[in-house]
């Protein structure tokens, strides 16, 4: 349905930010966001950064698994 | 592979409890399920089924037909992700109505569509609006971006998806849902919790090899205790409240309405159309569209598919009309749409 | 001479041999590059390699080479695949009307310098000229011949089961690098492309040994496009570690970005060897001594079982099929 796509915020400018995923770079829509700021991570679909990331999926990972073990 | 991952897998592959069915609503995750092999792990008592969350497969074939009448009728240039370009419609697909001289042109956001508008004041550009709730905020910033910028060149087709009412059209599916982690992004946990009300269970998930796998555990092991639930297995993304800035943007520019779902038929309030302050930019009304019926195939059972009450090799053309090469139904369109994952995989994977 | 290419450097007059002269022998001079109607070459005893490529390619310029550039390598390579040393090369150019000619310099140089480097001698030529619209811009098929090397019998359908799949470095960077030269999707990303010739890369292999089963050129459709042409010429099965195939951080940026699969985007100066197990180290250290493959890895083998089929080795421990690619690479949201 989405794909998505984690990448750090380089710079900020008026509801944009350029990203950068793996150094491909590029411009995408921020107005969603609010406090953005650069070296924040970033989910983006479509040109539009549509969350904020907290971490990494194992640290997530470990934690939900620790709920159910 | 890291721990988390064998972890989880453990408890996926030690299931041995009585048959549970679990639907993956969405499309991307039935892509990664198919990258990682997922299924392939599946002991015999577990059914991954997948739903009808891709904007692809649950796209009318009428959808396509206006937009290609917008492309040979109207000479407009129609921009379009890169998915729905090979979708059949009843005469044919973009990809064909750009060999008959059709100007059709994939674009990464709706916003870049917005860009070749202001650059080309003197060409009509459409942008096709699919889409579930993580896609529709870009459409409707692209839209409000082209009032600001006065374009009177530039309108969208509109054939976004707002997921809660399919939801209680597919209920009965399965014993749990994996809900897409994208659109929760965006719309936040409460609909999901209320379906826990309902005694319909799930767990949002997120896309990653750990998040799949950590996801498919957590499922298996609160349906064992046999009481509904939802899970949050994406926080480091989804949080409950979703994000508000999408919710009143989506709600200021657009406006729920019944639509067709592919396979489907109609669901009530599962569409999104653009509000009235917006309709210069609503191609439908700009280049009064008639009405186009779409003729789907009436042997093609995508819809079953979808639903998870048939499976791909249950409909008679499977395989024989309708291949990945010349595709009937939308199911076989895109390689992860079931039809042609099932083709092209079989059972093994 | 005039700034733009015009019909009557097509026509055979004057023009023409202004062309020839100034453009292409300066950069092509070798002694059978002649006047005549054919080059007159000495045949060697043994078998030849021979084959032939058109190029269109749009931008015809981009970071990492030209299309110039690329019609050397797309025919020495093929021809370098057979395990034959590269010798003679003929190319036809078509061009559109009013392309300017300084561009038809560079990419005239730029053809000079990797025959220099690829060790082939260009021999014969002709241009056309067609009217504005007719052409994109520059079209050029080349034609090649090499020597086999002696004892060197490789061929799509020796693969068997138990053989190492080796690349000869990072794969989807050429497909990466014309995508972003369209600008068509607004991405920048430090990407240039693999564009190279091959030939020394593959002679040092066979120095090392000549008992090499399989050697393709992954172009475009990219390696898993090669993968499964050998999987079917073979009729054998082929079985990937996904984690261990080459790929550029850029290239997974974009392709992330875009939904696509680096084993779809077309190479340029790629190798895929199958080679039986014993020899694979050889093989693998003699190719990271050679400029233009340092980063050659082994991905997988060739297996019994699946005939036909690419399988991968996941993440998660998994097995799955790597999905064929149906025409046309289109960036996904879905």
């Amino acid at each position: 349905m989405c794909v998505g796509l984690p990448a750090r915020v380089v710079s900020v400018n008026e509801g944009t930010a350029i990203i950068d995923a793996n150094g491909a770079k590029r411009d995408v829509r921020a107005d969603l966001l609010e406090d953005l700021e650069p070296g924040d991570y970033v989910m983006v679909h479509a040109g539009v950064a549509i969350a904020k990331i907290d971490s990494d999926d194992e640290a997530e990972g470990s934690e939900i698994m620790s709920l159910i073990s | 592979m890291n721990e988390v991952i064998q972890q989880a897998k453990d408890i996926i592959t030690g299931y041995d409890g009585p048959k549970i069915r679990i639907m993956e609503v969405c499309g991307t995750h039935t892509h990664e399920i198919f990258r990682l092999g997922i299924r392939s792990l599946l002991p015999e008592n577990i059914d991954l089924i997948s739903g009808p969350g891709c904007p692809v497969c649950v796209t009318p074939i009428g959808y396509i037909d206006e937009a290609v009448f917008l492309a040979l009728e109207k000479n407009c240039l129609i921009t379009t992700f890169g998915d729905l370009i090979k979708v059949p419609g009843t005469e044919m697909s973009l990809a064909g109505a750009r060999a008959k001289g059709g100007n059709i042109r994939p674009v990464y956001s709706p916003d870049d569509a917005v860009e070749i508008a202001k650059e080309n004041p003197d060409t009509q550009v459409v942008f096709l609006a699919v889409g579930f709730e993580t896609t529709t905020p870009a459409a409707c910033l692209a839209v409000k971006k082209a009032k600001e910028l006065n374009l009177n060149n530039f309108s969208i087709l509109t054939a976004n998806k707002s997921m809660p009412n399919a939801y209680q059209k597919l209920k009965g599916s399965a014993d749990a849902f994996i809900y897409p982690g994208h659109v929760n992004a965006i719309t936040g946990n409460k609909v999901c919790k209320e379906l826990k009300d309902q005694g319909v269970s799930g767990v949002v998930a997120g896309f990653t090899a750990t998040e799949l796998m950590t996801a498919l555990a957590v499922t298996i092991e609160m349906l064992k205790k046999g009481e509904p639930f939802f899970v949050n297995c994406y926080p480091r993304v989804v949080r409950d409240e979703g994000s508000p800035v999408a919710i009143k943007l989506m709600d200021e520019v657009m406006e729920l309405c019944d639509t067709e779902w592919r396979g489907l038929g109609i669901i009530e309030k599962s569409g999104m159309e653009l509000r009235k302050e917006y309709s210069d930019f609503n191609a439908r009304i700009k280049y009064s569209i008639p009405e186009i019926k779409g003729k789907p195939n009436p042997a093609c059972r995508c819809g079953e598919v979808l639903q998870g009450h048939c499976k791909p090799s249950d409909c008679p053309m499977f395989g024989k009309a309708c291949t990945p090469t010349h595709a009937v139904g939308a199911c076989m369109v895109s390689d992860e749409g079931a039809c042609s994952a099932y083709y092209q995989y079989g059972r093994s994977f | 001479m005039e700034q733009y290419i015009t019909l009557a450097h097509g026509s055979g007059s004057i023009q023409t041999n202004e062309l020839i002269n100034q453009i292409f022998k300066s950069n092509f001079d070798n002694p059978f590059l002649t006047a005549d109607d054919a080059a007159v070459l000495t045949a060697d005893a043994g078998k030849i390699a021979m084959s032939t490529d058109g190029f269109i390619v749009s931008p015809y310029e981009f970071p990492g080479g030209n299309i110039g550039k690329l019609a050397i390598c797309g025919t020495v390579n093929d021809i370098a695949c057979m395990g034959a040393k590269p010798k003679y090369l003929t190319c036809s150019y078509i061009i559109e009307e009013g392309f300017p000619v300084e561009e038809l310099k560079k990419i005239a140089a730029s053809m000079g310098e990797t025959a220099r480097k690829a060790g082939v001698q260009i021999v014969a030529g002709d241009t056309k000229v067609a009217g504005k619209g007719q052409v994109d811009k520059i079209f050029i098929t080349t034609t090649g011949v090499g020597n086999i090397i002696e004892g060197v019998n490789t061929s799509g359908a020796f693969a068997k089961p138990g053989d190492k799949i080796i690349v000869s470095g990072d794969i989807g960077r050429h497909g990466c690098t014309i995508l972003l030269a369209r600008n068509e999707f607004n991405i920048d990303a430090d990407i240039t492309s693999d564009c190279a010739p091959l030939w020394s890369n593959i002679e040092a292999v066979l120095n090392e040994t000549k008992n090499i089963h399989v050697i393709r050129d992954a172009t475009r459709g990219g390696v898993g496009t090669v993968l499964y042409e050998i999987a079917h010429q073979s009729d054998v099965g082929i079985s990937l570690e996904s984690e261990k195939i080459p790929v550029n951080p850029g290239v997974r940026g974009v392709c992330g970005m875009l939904g696509l699969e680096p084993l779809y985007l077309a190479c340029e100066g790629r190798l895929v060897f199958f080679v039986p197990a014993e020899d694979a180290d050889k093989v693998l250290n003699a190719l990271r001594s050679c400029e233009n493959s340092e980063n050659a890895a082994i991905i997988g083998e060739v297996i019994e079982e699946n005939k036909g089929k690419v399988i991968l080795n996941t993440a998660v421990g998994a097995k799955t099929l790597l999905s064929r690619p149906s025409g046309e690479l289109l960036p996904r949201i879905c």
